[in-house]
């Protein structure tokens, strides 16, 4: 025991075999990505920048209740209602403080309409702090551009929370099955259809 | 120095020059810090004779901030206290204010936030050896553990939809269910992940400046360990086995067997070696949870008190509607009186919340140990003595997040 210690001391053999390892890396994938270039897709169910959601005649779904703001940690939602000619509820102003919000979503899990969305938009800097400042134009505006058409109902019936079924037992539950796994392992992909797996190599693709 | 005068300087230069202790402000903004603890240090030459840590430059209020929410409301906070594990904290803190009303997790949900909270504990010892490491001057390791931290935050993202703030369980249950691509994704990480742990340690663990720099450094003993309170790898490196998994358990880990990693000597190496081996044993958690989980709901069924209706029924159901307005403007309905003291094994320690309830749909009071605070106490105890360099490992091995410590 001694005498080898003294061969792997005098040898460099665990520096040796660091190195080996290092060097090996030359050969394969990056794992890293060079962001602004190659930009990242969140997935779906992301929670992003706010939408407000249209019903199918164009008007918003919000009804101007007051449970998402009252949810907010952040206290960063304000809603003005008054009240129109036929003493109907009328949501004046919807604001929201994105930089204040913490993007819980618990707006989206508390508000019964499903008025209200976190899109997979992540990339909003800009110059002045008015311009993070959500008016109800811009939220409509948003869901127009990230959530519009298939993707907003998809939306809410896979991510609204909480759904029926976590409350009970049903049969499509996914549970783990070794013979699905044989089939499928190393080529598991995500929703968006990207490698939701990385191996020594970096991404596979 | 400029107001020795030249009568004083004679004499010094014939006694002989007298030396003074440097006073060494070290950090908030040092990167070796791993946030914004600053500590004082007096040296002399390069020996620590009295190291001071200050804390507070993080501080939030978030017990404060705890007594004006709903029960629900508070949940995002508890994601900003230990910001790389938060599903560890969110699970923690869930536990507590379902142990508070007595209800119970389904156990579908409990074996999903035992396999949330193992992958935390995974990113968070993945995140600590690549710092430590970096810290101490291998810095080869840094990338390595961040590509399959990477891994384990898109399986982060996919499950709840953000990586770091995840806010994911919920009182009685959790948020959604787990999919197919989470676990088979999962299962392939677990099945590979034993080797990457050896990648680490044909790095670092034999090699001779690594074992220079942590071996017989920072040492505690096993009784003085318990005095200063410590728990976690910190209490675990000195010899104790105590593990809050093993002692009160929680959630799925009944149902689960793994080991509780010890070390001997109670110095740097042995804390880095219980790691990467409490590393192995939530790998092996991990495993045993996709494998065994049963179906099942997510979310305690027969507590509609405590645990939002499902929304199908607000948007076709009166009663349900009802119930959703009280309890996100009012908080849960009926909360029981009482207090109580709930604890778990996140990845830096014992994080612990104590809940003072008076009835109403806010904690009265909620008051939290966390490890983080505890573990910056004995900083001094590790460092004075030592050699100044020697404080960067100390700070890395006992694995101290300030937003925990100053919450």
């Amino acid at each position: 025991m001694r005498l080898k210690e003294l061969i792997q001391k005098v040898l460099f053999i665990e520096i040796l075999k660091g190195m080996a390892l290092t060097l090996s890396r030359l050969f394969t994938r990056p794992v890293t990505r060079q962001y602004p270039e190659e930009k990242k897709q969140a997935l779906p169910g992301f929670r992003g920048l706010h939408a407000l959601a249209r019903r199918p005649d164009g008007t918003a779904r919000c009804v101007g209740c007051g449970l998402c703001a009252a949810i907010c940690p952040s206290e960063c939602i304000h809603v003005y209602t008054t009240e129109g000619p036929d003493h109907q509820k009328i949501v004046e102003r919807y604001e929201i403080e994105v930089l204040r919000c913490v993007y819980c979503a618990l707006c989206v899990e508390a508000c019964p309409f499903q008025a209200i969305a976190l899109t997979e938009h992540y990339e909003y800097a800009n110059y002045s702090r008015d311009d993070f400042y959500m008016t109800k134009e811009k939220l409509l505006e948003n869901w127009d551009k990230y959530m519009a058409g298939k993707k907003g109902e998809e939306y809410f019936k896979r991510f609204w929370h909480p759904l029926e079924n976590d409350f009970r037992e049903y049969e499509g539950q996914p549970i783990f099955d070794p013979e699905r796994y044989k089939r499928r392992k190393g080529k598991i992909r995500d929703i968006r259809g990207e490698w939701l797996i990385y191996n020594g190599n970096g991404r596979r693709q | 120095m400029s107001n020795i005068t030249m009568r004083e300087l004679k004499e010094d230069i014939r006694t002989g020059l007298k030396t003074k202790e440097l006073v060494l402000s070290m950090g908030p903004q040092h990167p070796s810090t791993h946030g914004v603890l600053r500590l004082v240090l007096e040296l002399d030459g390069e020996t620590v004779v009295k190291c001071t840590p200050y804390v507070g430059y993080l501080h939030r209020g978030t017990e404060k901030l705890c007594e004006h929410r709903t029960y629900l409301n508070a949940l995002p906070l508890s994601d900003r206290l230990d910001y790389i594990v938060s599903m560890a904290n969110n699970v923690g803190y869930v536990l507590a204010v379902e142990r508070l009303f007595g209800i119970e997790a389904p156990p579908r949900a409990k074996y999903i936030r035992t396999i949330v909270s193992e992958m935390a504990r995974l990113s968070g010892h993945l995140l600590w050896i690549a710092t430590h490491a970096l810290d101490i001057g291998a810095m080869t390791v840094f990338l390595y553990s961040f590509r399959e931290r990477e891994w384990l935050l898109d399986l982060f993202e996919h499950l709840c939809g953000a990586r770091l703030t995840t806010s994911y369980p919920r009182i009685g249950g959790v948020r959604n269910d787990v999919t197919e691509e989470f676990l088979d994704s999962l299962y392939e990480f677990t099945e590979e992940f034993p080797r990457r742990i050896e990648e680490y340690e044909t790095l670092i663990d034999q090699n001779r400046i690594w074992l220079q720099r942590t071996k017989g450094i920072g040492v505690i003993s096993a009784e003085e360990a318990i005095n200063w309170g410590l728990t976690g790898p910190v209490l675990r490196g000195s010899g104790v086995p105590y593990d809050v998994r093993k002692f009160a358990p929680y959630d799925a880990y009944p149902w689960v067997d793994f080991e509780v990693p010890v070390g001997k000597n109670g110095d740097v190496y042995d804390r880095y070696k219980v790691r990467m081996q409490e590393m192995r044993q939530s790998n092996r958690i991990i495993k045993q949870c996709i494998e065994r989980m049963p179906k099942g709901p997510v979310m305690a069924p027969d507590a509609p008190k405590f645990t939002l209706p499902p929304k199908e029924k607000v948007m076709s159901e009166m009663e349900s509607l009802i119930h959703q307005f009280v309890l996100i403007t009012k908080g849960p309905i009926a909360a029981p009186e009482g207090e109580i003291y709930s604890a778990i094994e996140a990845p830096k320690g014992e994080l612990g919340f104590y809940i003072v309830s008076d009835g109403t749909g806010r904690p009265y009071r909620l008051r939290l140990r966390s490890p983080s605070f505890v573990h910056a106490s004995v900083l001094p105890r590790l460092c004075e003595g030592h050699l100044v360099a020697d404080v960067i490992a100390n700070i890395g091995t006992i694995d101290i997040v300030l937003g925990e410590c100053d919450r």
